[in-house]
């Protein structure tokens, strides 16, 4: 990695954005090293390292974005991911404010998505524009087909399979906002899917439409070929990092899926008893009807009862809302990587047959046709790709489970806390009383057994 | 006859057993029953005697399954019940065994009937249920079961305190054979005839339907029984389903134990935490069938007060009974004055058979008017003893009727609110054992 400031990335580094000029406030971007607004292309190849090609900024450029040929700049992307923190972040994005459209052919939600970034790839500082879900899945499969070694994530279901779910509920609506939220956020954290330029477009432009039409204008040399590779070989022996990987996530979605169907389960019985819950409660109403003393106790137990039914409806619609979308997410993220350990298999047979048949035909020997090393060049950036973006999507899962199962126990934790302060609320009431009747009660008992006896 | 108090044979002379002290904790697990406030303040003005005194504690402790040959000479198997009475050093407050014997079910219901009918002026305490009833699934429906024998247990002890508790029922003399006496009291019960004396069914139910001015007091309390009734039973039906769903919630949750372990096994650095969230969830869902098993008791307090809106029922029925046969006594008494007047003054007012047959058949002499006359005055006379003593032993039923139904209702308000105070804290202990669970799940996934 080269020892110069800033490192590396083609954009104006990891600065924070609050210091950073406006860059079409014209001050000079020669002086500051750390401070430099939009960099001239001309500083930036002087500042670019590494032997192969690299990533040239503003938009615009055939190469379009991501992918660089070689491991060691990956790498160093990786290890600028490390210094990446919430301060030195460059790029914002936030997905926000859901809005009904009804048009005479259809009704649809659209989501504002606000981007705030000081990359040279955008023009302007901030951007807010309207998406739909048709927009968001446009999204990904451009990120698909152009970034093929990597690992995209998932979007929330496009279709709504369960009973008859109101696709413009309150409820429906953000807890899809929140899962095409992370699916942004979770693209921007990424190294080289933030650059892609597919990803620009989506944020800042106005017509989002025009753009689809012009068709897939830029590919990368990489998408384009792997594109193109047939899957007719087969694989001779898989990498055993590869085939762990594999593995885990066979193991892995398979306990996903439990737990999903466990979670279901869970909320399924937490509603039937709410139902009885919400018949027991007034029964002690009706019942205080008839009492006189036992009047007020009865009926602070009806509305005590009320009031844990009402925490556990709360609690069955958070799970609801949003433990059960995430895990489902998650499923998807994992089919999808499968697939794409699918193609990396398929670049590595290809690459296998044609050394295979260059070692058959004995004139080659000993030099290496240029095909098979592109081939080559292939595999290894292929491997290189999906090897980083597996550490990245481990680290994330295990902040995302471990974020997603202690909110799973707050949520329980809170119900039971409304439970508790309900029930600790009535003890006074209920008891109240006692101790004054207590003693006139034996008085009674006592005057009553006497004039039986003794008149 | 069916009036308190009662005759000498039937009643404890000089002194009854004194109501008595809390049952004794420990044997209950734990759980603490306290019994209703008639352990009074038993002074020596409650009796000449300060010999007796000395308290009383009674228990059923164990139940015995038994097999014998029932009246037909078949093969039953039953349960018996071993009850143990103690009595209580004033002083130092020692307890001897005094007696021990066994019972069935059955000889409590005997001894029941009796009370019943020795004692209607009383509202006598419930049995627990016959049969298992407002089960939820996991509780079983059996007789035999173990769990249902146990909760009978002490249903049928909490029966016996309730009766030796009781000002007038402790003074029984069956009641305290059945205590001491443990062969041959089924004959004793039956010799005294009580089952002669109950009042039949149907006589009940017409004068229930027949009678013009019962006491509006009871009238309301019919009514209020119906309706206690009928919203406890709604309760505990509704209670019973709760439960169910309740165990399924917490049930379920084992199954991220098993999950939690089988992933955790793929995992590096998750695995811990994931692995011991899943022992926490195992504990979660075990822990319902303690507090489930907790709640049965809150139920079976409520059935008890079920069971006794029937005995309020019976006192109500009792008293229609009596002003009935008052009515019919009055009205009987009204129209043989009638008719003697009649003869009396030789005017025909009302339609008699006497009339007709005489007009049809020729007057009758002077002699046989004058012997009917007598006759009827004779029975007017003793018809107006009667419906004077009538009349009294109906004010005394009632004012002792309603001194025992003020009694009670002063008991159920106690111990209905300390059911629903005991329940309050069950739940309160759940949601803390449910926040304590969460919490260490939540600290292991934290270390995830």
């Amino acid at each position: 990695m080269s020892g110069g400031p800033p490192r590396g990335l083609p954009s104006t580094g990891p600065h924070s954005l609050l210091d950073m000029p406006h860059p079409l406030a014209g001050s000079s971007s020669e002086e500051a090293v750390g401070g430099d607004s939009t960099p001239s292309p001309d500083l930036l190849t002087a500042r670019s390292f590494g032997d192969k090609d690299l990533i040239l900024p503003n938009g615009g450029t055939p190469a379009g974005t991501s992918s660089p040929a070689s491991s060691s700049s990956l790498l160093n992307r990786l290890q600028l991911d490390d210094d990446i923190d919430g301060e030195t972040r460059d790029l914002f994005v936030t997905v926000d404010d859901p809005k009904k459209h009804v048009c005479t052919m259809e009704t649809y939600i659209t989501y504002r998505i606000t981007t705030k970034s000081t990359r040279v790839e955008f023009d302007l500082p901030e951007y807010s524009v309207r998406r739909r879900y048709q927009d968001f899945d446009w999204l990904r499969n451009k990120l698909e087909e152009s970034q093929p070694t990597h690992l995209i994530p998932p979007l929330p279901e496009k279709f709504v399979v369960k009973g008859v779910v109101d696709r413009f509920s309150e409820e429906f609506v953000e807890t899809r906002r929140k899962a095409l939220d992370k699916f942004l956020k979770r693209i921007t954290d990424h190294p080289v899917l933030s650059f892609n330029e597919h990803f620009n477009v989506f944020l800042t432009a106005k017509d989002l439409n025009a753009y689809k039409k012009q068709g897939m204008a830029l590919l990368t040399r990489v998408g384009e070929s792997v594109k193109h590779v047939t899957g007719g070989y087969k694989l001779r022996s898989r990498p055993l990092e590869f085939a762990a990987i594999g593995d885990y996530l066979d193991t892995f979605a398979l306990k996903l899926g439990t737990i999903d169907r466990i979670a279901q389960r869970i909320i399924k019985e937490e509603i039937e008893y709410l139902v009885e819950l919400r018949e027991y409660g007034p029964v002690y109403s009706t019942w205080s009807a008839l009492e006189g003393e036992l009047s007020e106790p009865l009926e602070g137990v009806s509305a005590c009862i009320g009031n844990c039914s009402t925490a556990l409806e709360e609690l069955t619609d958070d799970m609801t809302e949003d433990f059960l979308p995430v895990l489902r997410e998650y499923i998807l993220y994992s089919d999808s990587m499968k697939s794409v350990l699918k193609k990396r298999d398929q670049v590595q047979a290809e690459y296998e047959a044609k050394l295979e048949a260059v070692a058959l035909r004995k004139e080659d020997r000993p030099k290496v046709p240029a095909d098979v090393e592109k081939c080559q060049d292939r595999m290894e950036c292929f491997n290189a790709d999906l090897k980083a973006d597996m550490e990245r999507w481990q680290s994330n899962k295990r902040q995302d489970f471990r974020q997603l199962l202690m909110g799973m126990a707050d949520k329980n934790i809170q119900y039971y806390e409304k439970c508790l302060m309900a029930w600790e609320s009535i003890i006074p009431l209920l008891q109240e009383k006692q101790e004054a009747k207590q003693k006139t009660a034996w008085h009674l008992d006592f005057e009553v057994v006497w004039q039986l006896n003794y008149i | 006859m069916e009036q308190a108090p009662p005759d000498a044979p039937r009643q404890l002379q000089p002194a009854p057993l004194e109501p008595l002290g809390l049952p004794d904790a420990g044997r209950r697990r734990g759980r603490e029953e306290r019994r209703g406030p008639e352990e009074g303040p038993a002074d020596g003005t409650m009796t000449e005697n300060n010999f007796w005194l000395k308290k009383i504690e009674i228990s059923v402790s164990e139940a015995e399954k038994r097999t014998g040959r029932n009246a037909m000479n078949m093969q039953e198997t039953y349960t018996a019940y071993l009850i143990e009475t103690r009595s209580v050093d004033h002083t130092d407050g020692q307890s001897v065994l005094t007696d021990s014997l066994w019972r069935r079910y059955s000889e409590f219901e005997l001894l029941r009937n009796y009370l019943l009918v020795y004692y209607p002026h009383v509202v006598v305490p419930p049995l627990p249920e016959k049969r298992a009833e407002f089960v939820w699934h996991k509780l079983s429906a059996d007789n035999m079961d173990p769990d249902f024998v146990e909760r009978r247990r002490i249903g049928l002890e909490n029966f016996l305190l309730r009766v030796a508790s009781h000002p007038i029922l402790c003074r029984d003399k069956i009641f305290y054979l059945f205590l001491t006496q443990e062969g041959n009291w089924k004959e004793t019960v039956n010799e005294t005839g009580f089952q002669l004396k109950a009042d039949s069914r149907l006589k009940a139910l017409n004068a229930t339907f027949r009678v013009k001015n019962p006491d509006k007091r009871f009238t309301e309390l019919k009514h209020y029984s119906d309706e206690l009734q009928s919203v406890i039973s709604h309760l505990l039906r509704v209670r019973a389903r709760v439960a169910d769903r309740l165990y399924g919630v917490y049930k379920v949750h084992g199954n991220y134990g098993r999950v939690f372990s089988e992933w955790s096994a793929i995992e590096k650095e998750m695995g811990d935490g994931l692995q011991s969230a899943g022992h926490h969830m195992d504990v979660y869902a075990s822990s319902i069938d303690d507090i489930l098993e907790d709640e049965e008791h809150y139920a079976d307090q409520l059935k008890e007060y079920l069971f006794y809106a029937e005995a309020l029922r019976a006192v109500c029925r009792k008293h229609e009974l009596m002003q009935y046969d008052l009515e019919m006594a009055a009205q009987d008494l009204a129209s043989k004055k009638q008719q003697c007047e009649e003869l009396a003054t030789g005017t025909v007012r009302t339609f008699s058979l006497k009339g007709m047959t005489t007009k049809l058949f020729g007057q009758e002499t002077p002699e046989q008017r004058e012997a009917r006359i007598k006759v009827l005055e004779e029975q007017i006379n003793e018809g107006e003893q009667q419906l004077k003593s009538k009349n009294l032993e109906g004010r005394e039923f009632v004012k002792n009727a309603w001194a025992d139904i003020e009694r009670f209702k002063e008991q159920k308000n106690h111990d209905l609110k300390e059911a629903l105070i005991s329940y309050a804290v069950m739940q309160i202990s759940m949601c803390k054992k449910g926040i304590q669970v969460w919490t260490n799940a939540k600290e292991c996934f934290s270390k995830m």
